[in-house]
């Protein structure tokens, strides 16, 4: 079999297919090649913080710049882990301020943002057409339009430099309940029809029928408002100002005034705020890009 | 047949009242608390303290929303009253209204009570310690005083800011963006992986990304440096720039290269400063990846027998994305275009980070000059004058949202 297909006279038409092979895999290896730089393009940012977190204070304003650390000095990320601002100012506070936030605010996003989603999605009353577009419109406004007067509105409240302040305009969004709406909405009827001729109220149908099967949208509801308070910035810088209250965001803004040319303690700083937030993405990551991607299609 | 139908009549008259009376009580509080008073501890120090000066300040305030309180009591009195009768609507009804009830109190009084109080403040003088003096539409004019008095252009410098921004930025990320997305939307392995890759720089906050930046763009920095050795490599000799500090403009680099020169007073002709352009190309890098997202999930949406059939008819690859899929990208563009455009103009972690709004006041933006209005960063506390700000720059978003949405829904139309 071999001997026969060598014998075989390359015919012209052979020989472009072969051509076209190579030609074709050349394609696909200077894809991927693309593929890879772009990607590390991407991180060049990230990976060059990181070896900044490691150099010393000479090294890190050096002229010119070195890529790698000549010695690793790891105990930078001791040094920032254990500097007080005074007043209880310090990474580990921070860190659990933020978490805390955080995650308070998008647990109660996925619960009220669930429970008005099934009001919108599953029930028939009167005015149901009227607040969902109410809440439509709410979408379009500015949040530069809310910030004085939620301000003023928080002072009043005397809720200036306490959680509360962060966590009560929090605990509902339109951007989930729309989500979750929708998702809803997707939910064939006849399972809940079963649970009506069973005799099951609403609330135990929401609980025992919606609930389990939305779990995927309601995991990236969770995921999204999470990043979302983790990464404010504006609301948190305006409404907490003492050094124990400041999530990590204010807190990294005032240590670099502080520490202005140890570029690499405050990047150990940026290291902290942004390694959770990169462990949880590469764990969830297909919900995070779904999410997004929802928010394209359906937006 | 008539003792049935009065039945309900009277069944429905209670809750529907007592409706009434707990839809405008709660709507009056909210609006209470949202009143136009001054705050400070002397007036919070209690409920009565408090009272006495909404009925100072606030009694045109409370009259506007008792209004619109009892015109929402009414409707859904009358919605009450006609579903009491009927066991299973009246259920649906309260359930309905039970568990919207957190998000419509919550929005109530943190984006609709807290919007009417802005609207009112923005015609007044007001800071939060001293009580609010009508000065009706002083603080509308004062915005646009650069016109005439180029030492108050602070708010049109934020605007020519911000236009330059979004004229730079949208485009180039948008095209950006639907290149990576197809480059991604090729048979592919690891599609997945890649995915997550390129978007990992979005997930982190913009203020781990501006720090970076801040420390890349240092004057001894990476990018300097990586510019010198580049433009070495064709021996042309490169000083070194201060990026997010030089307030030279584009325009004006492009003028002094032919030998000419714009003067300071014609700031408007300067074009973006190289500060101002640095800001943009980091924002740019940090947007890309969100916008590839959705352009992706957008791609992999269109049915595959369209591209099939175009290359059975002898399409070319360019002819295919030219005619096929970017028309059929067309929605995500607009969402895209329309979700930047409001970003653009609602830039602050960036400036208040990176530049502080200089240099020469060339990287200042709405949202920015809003937050330091507010708060008396730079001169006293002017919260009326920031409302007012606020309110024109609501204005503009809608405008540019409505023209967008015209503009791109049009050019559909011919698909």
């Amino acid at each position: 079999m071999k001997e026969k297909t060598l014998k075989r006279p390359i015919t012209s038409r052979g020989e472009k297919h072969t051509i076209s092979k190579i030609h074709k895999k050349i394609k696909v290896a200077l894809r991927y090649l693309l593929l890879i730089i772009i990607g590390f393009i991407m991180f060049l940012p990230f990976i060059m913080a990181f070896f900044g977190t490691v150099k010393t204070d000479k090294e890190i304003t050096a002229f010119p710049p070195k890529f790698f650390p000549e010695v690793w000095h790891w105990e930078n990320w001791a040094r920032v882990w254990n500097t007080d601002l005074g007043q209880g100012g310090t990474f580990p506070r921070w860190l659990f301020n933020t978490a805390f936030l955080a995650i308070t605010v998008a647990i109660a996003q996925a619960i009220f943002g669930s429970m008005a989603a099934y009001a919108f999605a599953r029930l028939k009353f009167a005015g149901r057409k009227l607040v969902f577009n109410f809440m439509l419109a709410t979408m379009m406004i500015p949040g530069a339009v809310t910030l004085i007067p939620a301000y003023v509105l928080v002072s009043k409240l005397k809720l200036i430099n306490t959680y509360w302040s962060l966590i009560l305009p929090g605990i509902v969004g339109a951007g989930s309940i729309f989500m979750l709406t929708q998702f809803f909405k997707s939910i064939p009827d006849e399972l809940e029809e079963a649970a009506i001729i069973d005799g099951a109220s609403h609330m135990q149908i929401f609980r025992m029928v919606i609930i389990p099967l939305a779990r995927p949208a309601i995991l990236t509801v969770l995921i999204l408002q999470f990043q979302g308070m983790w990464n404010a910035f504006l609301t948190p810088l305006l409404y907490l100002n003492s050094p124990d209250k400041y999530v990590l965001n204010v807190a990294l803004s005032i240590f670099q005034q502080q520490y202005k040319t140890q570029w690499n303690l405050t990047l150990v700083g940026a290291m902290f705020n942004a390694i959770p937030v990169l462990i949880l993405f590469f764990i969830f990551s297909r919900y995070y890009i779904e999410g997004v991607a929802y928010a394209g299609i359906k937006g | 047949m008539e003792k049935r139908a009065k039945k309900p009549t009277r069944q429905g008259l209670m809750p529907a009242v007592l409706t009434f009376l707990g839809v405008t009580v709660l709507i009056v509080i909210i609006a209470l608390i949202n009143a136009p008073t001054m705050g400070g501890p002397r007036v919070m120090a209690s409920v009565s303290t408090y009272l006495e000066e909404v009925k100072a300040t606030g009694i045109p305030f409370m009259i506007a929303v008792a209004v619109l309180a009892i015109i929402l009591g009414f409707f859904f009195a009358r919605e009450v009253y006609k579903v009491w009768p009927i066991p299973k609507k009246r259920k649906e009804f309260l359930t309905g209204y039970a568990f919207l009830a957190p998000y419509l109190i919550v929005t109530f009084l943190f984006t609709i009570g807290v919007i009417f109080f802005a609207f009112y403040i923005s015609f007044t003088d007001y800071d939060i310690f001293t009580r609010p003096t009508w000065t009706g539409l002083s603080n509308y004019a004062e915005a646009f005083a650069g016109f005439t008095d180029s030492t108050k252009r602070d708010f049109l410098q934020s605007l020519y800011n911000v236009f330059w921004y979004s004229l730079i930025v949208l485009p180039i990320q948008t095209f950006l963006a639907i290149l990576l997305a197809n480059l991604l939307n090729q048979p592919i392995k690891f599609r997945r992986f890649f995915r997550t890759i390129f978007y990992a720089p979005s997930v982190t906050s913009s203020v781990v990304i501006t720090l970076i930046f801040v420390w890349l763009y240092l004057k001894g920095g990476y990018i300097n440096y990586f510019l010198q050795t580049f433009l070495g490599w064709f021996t042309v000799d490169f000083a070194g720039v201060n990026w997010l500090g030089d307030p030279r403009g584009l325009i004006q680099l492009i003028v002094g290269a032919f030998g000419g020169e714009i003067p300071s007073t014609k700031w408007y002709l300067r074009g973006p400063s190289i500060a101002w352009m640095s800001i943009m190309v980091q924002n740019i890098f940090t947007t890309i990846p969100t916008f590839m997202i959705m352009f992706l999930a957008a791609l992999q949406d269109i049915n595959p027998a369209l591209y099939e059939s175009a290359s059975i008819e002898g399409a070319s690859k360019s002819q295919i994305f030219w005619r096929i899929t970017l028309p059929l990208l067309r929605p995500i563009i607009l969402l895209v275009t329309v979700l930047g455009t409001i970003g653009t103009l609602q830039v602050f972690d960036q400036v208040y980070l990176a530049t502080g709004g200089g240099p020469l006041k060339t990287s200042l933006t709405p949202v920015f000059l809003i937050y330091q209005e507010a708060l008396g960063v730079t001169g006293p506390i002017n919260m009326g004058y920031a409302s007012a700000l606020a309110f024109i720059l609501a204005m503009i978003i809608f405008a540019l949202t409505f023209i967008q949405r015209r503009v791109l829904t049009e050019g559909t139309e011919r698909y």
